[in-house]
């Protein structure tokens, strides 16, 4: 079982300077730690106007700064979107290559679509071809990176021969994966060979299902390149005191802070109606009018939050492990309302109580 | 965090009043329903959204058309503009100005489920290709717009957000949520064409500003209006706020 930090760059009101900074700064500084204490990625996603959700629309700037600040741990690129009114192909070759090259080959590369209609409306992106894109970028980019000149004739990008530089360090490229968010898109990721970067909240059976469904699918894939990446990740929260009540108080605080965030955002499904978009984002599962009750349940919560103290954190990560996940990220804030301090000493006292139960294995 | 910052007191004005909250049912058969979206201002959200609501970003404006042949009272058309919203953790539209051309589906809608309805003419026409909806009051045009070039949807495609109508309640002033589930025969996908909008006219805050087309839909299917369940202060999120009245 591996251990990720996942960073969104929430943030909250007044967006100052100062405020942005601290937001950004306090992450590295994460890293940093991350780094120090064996967690084995930080994930920095790309999001585009998403006030308040998330601030980050330019990871590789963010992973850069990582990269240069930390020995071990790998740069989670998580993920690009692979839209080319948001990312040219060509320019995604050419920034993880050289990511791949200052991290010293520690770069993993997600993949995504964008799930909001904030995002895709803001860009002018046609919902309805996004999938394609992305299916497109991913058979692309393995060849972009290989050793040599490269072509393409596709759906939405052309080139002549030429050779794009710089190549990655990782050969033949670094490992590819698939943000998560909608039913199904597990199976886009086996059938590729690509891993499964799981970024909305599911439920333990929820979970357990796209795990088989993965695993099954991945041993008949046609892979994207020679490489194939058997993983499966979800996202979770992370508060860990040795008081549980505290960690609850402080834990949860950030949780419902960070789901209030997320409701704020347009999901492309209640904007944009089409086949293409199943889903209403992370967070937020389809509301069953005889199983739902009142707007004021917080039912976006999902089961096995890694808020407590360490034995509670341990037995939800036994349950989650039991699925036969590879790893699990952890948000650690959510607009700041855990002080940075209190932020540190948790990931500190996961490292010691918590990771041993895991890595010893 | 972000909420709405709109004056109860100057919704309250024009709030219906319900007597109680013994709606009832309706199920409308072979209904046409037509949504329109927009992007508006942010000056427009905020001063339609009281702070009880939280609101979407970019901040949208929904108008949401019904065609009813059959109903309790009668053959009617219905047009609701709405602003998008969030109650709790759910997706919402806080009806801000509801117009339908029928004088006994406008007092019901008013007094059992809280909607602000007033009397006018609505049309709803639809042809192979083209949808038009033309919302009049006085005859003054309130809204009109045409949508084109449908795209076939699978039934389950569509989602429509849930209305909340501020209302005078037997429980005093409150945010009422009034459920409709839609089971779409046909759905398709049409694309917005010269959308015109006089907010006052059709009862909407003069800040509200249509500035970006969205999408629309139009289904054909059966639509139920649920007996009320919940009720919510208008002044505090739902989470503290929510009332169950069913």
């Amino acid at each position: 079982m591996k251990f990720g930090i996942f960073f969104e760059m929430s943030t909250p009101r007044p967006f100052t300077s100062a405020v942005e900074s601290a937001v950004f700064h306090n992450a590295l500084e994460q890293a940093r730690l991350a780094d120090e204490l064996g967690f084995d990625w930080v994930w920095a996603v790309e999001h585009h106007f998403l006030e308040e959700y998330s601030h980050c629309s330019a990871p590789e700037v963010v992973l850069a700064a990582v990269a240069a600040q930390t020995e071990r741990i790998r740069i989670g690129h998580g993920a690009v979107v692979c839209v080319p009114e948001m990312n040219h192909p060509i320019r995604v070759a050419e920034r993880c290559a050289t990511l791949d090259i200052l991290s010293r080959g520690r770069l993993e590369v997600g993949t995504a679509r964008s799930s909001t209609w904030t995002e895709l409306g803001g860009f002018s992106v046609d919902p309805d071809e996004t999938k394609k894109t992305w299916d497109e970028f991913v058979h692309v980019l393995p060849k972009l990176w290989a050793d040599g000149h490269a072509s393409h004739q596709g759906h939405s990008f052309s080139m002549p021969e030429r050779n794009v530089l710089p190549k990655p360090v990782q050969k033949p490229h670094p490992p590819l994966w698939v943000t998560v968010t909608s039913p199904g898109t597990e199976l886009d990721a086996a059938e590729r060979g690509l891993g499964c970067l799981g970024v909305a909240a599911a439920g333990y059976a929820e979970q357990e299902r796209r795990t088989k469904d993965y695993f099954r699918r991945i041993e008949s894939c046609n892979p994207v390149s020679s490489v194939v990446t058997k993983e499966v990740t979800t996202l979770n929260f992370l508060y860990c005191h040795e008081d549980p009540v505290t960690a609850a108080k402080v834990g949860m605080g950030m949780v419902g802070t960070f789901g209030l965030a997320n409701s704020h955002l347009l999901w492309t499904r209640e904007a944009y109606p089409t086949r293409a978009y199943q889903s209403l984002g992370n967070l937020a599962s389809k509301p069953d009018r005889a199983k739902t009750g009142g707007p004021g349940d917080a039912y976006g919560i999902p089961e096995g939050i890694c808020v407590g103290d360490p034995d509670i954190i341990v037995a939800a990560l036994k349950r989650w492990e039991s699925l036969g996940l590879t790893g699990i990220n952890f948000l650690l804030n959510g607009l700041e309302v855990v002080p940075q301090d209190q932020v540190l000493a948790s990931m500190r006292l996961f490292a010691r109580e918590v990771m041993p139960h895991f890595k010893a294995r | 965090m972000l909420a709405g910052t709109a004056s109860v007191d100057e919704f309250a004005g024009h709030a219906p009043t319900m007597a109680s909250f013994d709606s009832g049912g309706c199920n409308f058969r072979d209904v046409l329903v037509f949504q329109a979206m927009f992007e508006i201002g942010i000056d427009g959200r905020q001063a339609s959204l009281p702070p009880g609501l939280h609101p979407t970003n970019p901040p949208t404006a929904v108008f949401q058309a019904w065609h009813c042949p059959q109903s309790p009272w009668g053959p009617f058309t219905l047009a609701q503009a709405r602003v998008g919203c969030r109650s709790g953790l759910r997706p919402r539209g806080m009806a801000q100005g509801c117009v339908v051309d029928n004088p006994e589906a406008a007092e019901s809608l008013r007094s059992r489920w809280g909607l602000p309805v007033r009397l006018g003419e609505v049309r709803l026409d639809t042809s192979y290709h083209d949808v038009a909806l033309e919302v009049a009051i006085d005859g003054r045009s309130a809204f009109a717009v045409h949508a084109v070039d449908p795209t076939p949807l699978g039934e389950d495609d569509v989602s429509y957000a849930t209305t909340v109508s501020l209302a005078h309640t037997p429980r005093g002033l409150r945010l009422v949520q009034i459920d409709t589930d839609l089971a779409a025969r046909r759905a398709e996908r049409v694309t917005l064409r010269r959308p015109s909008f006089d907010a006052a006219v059709f009862g909407v805050h003069h800040s509200v500003r249509l500035t970006h087309p969205v999408a629309a839909s139009l289904c054909r299917g059966e639509l139920d209006l649920h007996p009320l369940r919940y009720v919510c202060l208008p002044d505090v999120l739902a989470f503290t706020g929510t009332e169950s009245v069913d």
